[in-house]
């Protein structure tokens, strides 16, 4: 399985506060953070484009499944995955509107759990709990750190 | 600005202390413990005061470790919005552990004598209930086991005496991973920075309390198994070495 | 949801603990400092008190779904017994007796019959703290703080407190307004 990228929005999603761009194998290491991405035929091209164009994307999913699915808790964990002919994009929604999304080859698995772990056992333990961390990442601070970092690299390989 | 006398926090909340008058000697305050109902003051009529509650109500209690994780944020969280760097930082949080050690204090000798023997069996060398600790040697194990066992649920990882002949008053108390720095990520611009200093400053209560004067500080001392690895380092005053001279030769333990 | 399967979440969530003394003692001396640093001024301590709870709401939300494992509540009422049973539970081993609706639905007490936090406390006895002061005033913040997470807008204060001599201590708390999603930024 590779991993092209993956992106965190806050509720406010104006900016992604964390994104790792890179391929991402097994053999060859993950380097968060690194813009890079060599999918064939991929575009991932500035952080800040692509990951508005993600936003924009998962937001507007969202809000359609929602609105054809009713307003409630299944309509809003109904939205998993979608493929295209060179990536699947797999996205996890919070109840606090924090996005998990990334974006994989079409080989994967469905990430569903991988990305829920990674908001329950990585996020909400290193970035949540940090006090050094900021409460509301405004203004595209990033989450910029390092426990949160090693351990998902630990964990996505 | 002054520094605020280092007692006058406790003062403030829950020992009945008027914080206008700013009594800052323990005097005042252990008058105060003796008058347990002060006259000014409303009780509700079912009597739910600290006064009928038993002091080891909540000895075993537990809470959640996320609850404190939150507290403690907030509490280096506000005193980042006050200081101009991370000494000063550490310098905050370290005054705000210190009313905790005078407290932990009592509470640890009250629960000795309470228990006969078992909790302080470190630092009693006598069959009499467990005194203040006289000695240097009896005062750091006193921290080293019951005061970590209280705080943090297991004794401190080790307990050494510099071997620097300039230094002898300096004895270093170690925790390999400190509860208080699990959720911590420090940035690397501010490495020097250990927010166990709060800890740190309840030591420095514990022994301030025992009357023995010292400054403590934590300091990172990670290895590759412990990367959040702290060193307390704690530096006895002139005054307390010297006493432990005259104690040695007449013999106290 | 059922309230019974609400208190069953509250008792099975698994949680980390720690020494509930140095949970009491920390507050305690973050009361202190803020006594000290505002000069007494009680009505500003307990408006840094409810800022800081605020602040740790907002985190705190995450926490405890990521714990709980539960979903979005259906209504103002499950949202009151998810509050008590589950996450009062949680964070502070208590359960808080949800009581006195208002007849609209939008606003609920919660009456402590235990505060962990305020365990060892005694207001200082100035002829004023009494009556100013609400010691557990981080509560109202961590409520606020954590259904505004979750597009709750709520506003919460204590009306009374055994600390000031009262019989009980009661929070109220007030649904003000669900808060629509944020828009995406305009495209170009």
């Amino acid at each position: 399985m590779v991993v092209y990228s993956f992106y965190i929005f806050d509720r406010h999603g104006k900016n992604p506060i964390f994104i790792a761009i890179t391929q991402l194998t097994v053999s060859s290491g993950m380097h968060l953070q690194t813009p890079l991405a060599t999918a064939p035929g991929l575009h991932l091209r500035s952080t800040d484009d692509d990951s508005k164009l993600v936003f924009g994307t998962v937001f507007s999913l969202r809000n359609m499944v929602r609105k054809l699915g009713g307003d409630d808790d299944r309509a809003l964990l109904s939205f998993v995955s979608f493929t295209t002919s060179q990536y699947k994009l797999h996205y996890y929604e919070t109840p606090t509107n924090t996005k998990f999304v990334m974006l994989t080859d079409l080989k994967s698995p469905s990430m569903r759990i991988a990305l829920q772990q990674i908001y329950i056992n990585l996020f909400v333990e290193y970035v949540v709990k940090n006090p050094l961390s900021p409460t509301e990442h405004t203004g595209g601070v990033g989450v910029n750190n390092e426990l949160f970092e090693q351990s998902l690299e630990q964990f996505v390989l | 600005m002054a520094a605020p006398p280092r007692h006058s926090t406790m003062l403030s909340i829950s020992n009945g202390g008027t914080p206008q008058s700013g009594p800052n000697d323990k005097q005042t305050q252990q008058q105060a413990q003796t008058l347990p109902q002060s006259p000014g003051l409303r009780v509700p009529s079912n009597r739910k005061t600290i006064y009928d509650r038993h002091l080891n109500r909540s000895r075993n209690a537990e809470l959640s470790r996320a609850s404190f994780a939150y507290l403690f944020g907030e509490m280096v969280t506000y005193a980042q919005r006050r200081v101009t760097g991370i000494q000063d930082l550490e310098k905050r949080l370290n005054e705000q552990g210190y009313p905790l050690g005078l407290r932990l204090l009592d509470l640890l000798f009250y629960r000795s004598t309470s228990t006969s023997s078992s909790a302080l069996s470190s630092s009693s060398t006598s069959s009499s209930p467990p005194n203040r600790p006289l000695r240097i040697i009896t005062l750091l194990h006193l921290i080293h086991g019951p005061l970590w066992r209280l705080l943090f649920g297991r004794s401190a990882d080790a307990l050494e005496h510099s071997v620097s002949p300039d230094t002898p008053n300096e004895y270093m108390i170690t925790d390999n991973d400190p509860l208080v720095n699990t959720y911590i990520s420090v940035p690397r611009e501010m490495s020097m920075l250990n927010c166990a200093a709060f800890v740190a400053g309840i030591i420095e209560g514990v022994c301030d309390g025992c009357g023995f004067e010292t400054k403590v500080s934590a300091h990172n001392q990670p290895t590759e198994m412990w990367p959040s690895r702290t060193v307390f380092l704690v530096r006895f005053g002139d005054s307390v070495m010297e006493r432990e001279k005259v104690l040695e030769r007449s013999g106290v333990k | 949801m059922s309230a019974n399967k609400t208190s069953r979440i509250g008792e099975e969530t698994r949680v980390d603990k720690v020494n509930a003394e140095l949970v009491t003692l920390t507050y305690g001396t973050i009361v202190a400092q803020l006594c000290q640093d505002y000069d007494s001024d009680y009505q500003e301590v307990n408006k840094q008190l409810d800022k800081m709870g605020y602040n740790i709401g907002m985190r705190l939300i995450e926490d405890f779904l990521a714990k709980s494992g539960v979903g979005r509540c259906a209504n103002f009422k499950e949202t009151a017994d998810m509050i008590a049973k589950v996450g009062f539970k949680i964070f502070l081993n208590v359960t808080p007796t949800v009581t006195n609706w208002a007849s609209d639905n939008n606003q609920f007490s919660l009456i402590f019959e235990d505060n962990p936090l305020a365990d060892f406390v005694e207001l200082p006895d100035d002829g004023r703290a009494q009556d100013e002061l609400w010691f557990s005033n981080i509560l109202c913040g961590v409520l606020r703080g954590s259904l505004e997470m979750v597009q709750m807008q709520i506003e919460a204060h204590f009306v009374s407190d055994v600390l000031r001599g009262d019989e009980t201590t009661e929070m109220r708390v007030s649904l003000v307004r669900y808060i629509e999603d944020e828009m995406p930024p305009e495209e170009e």
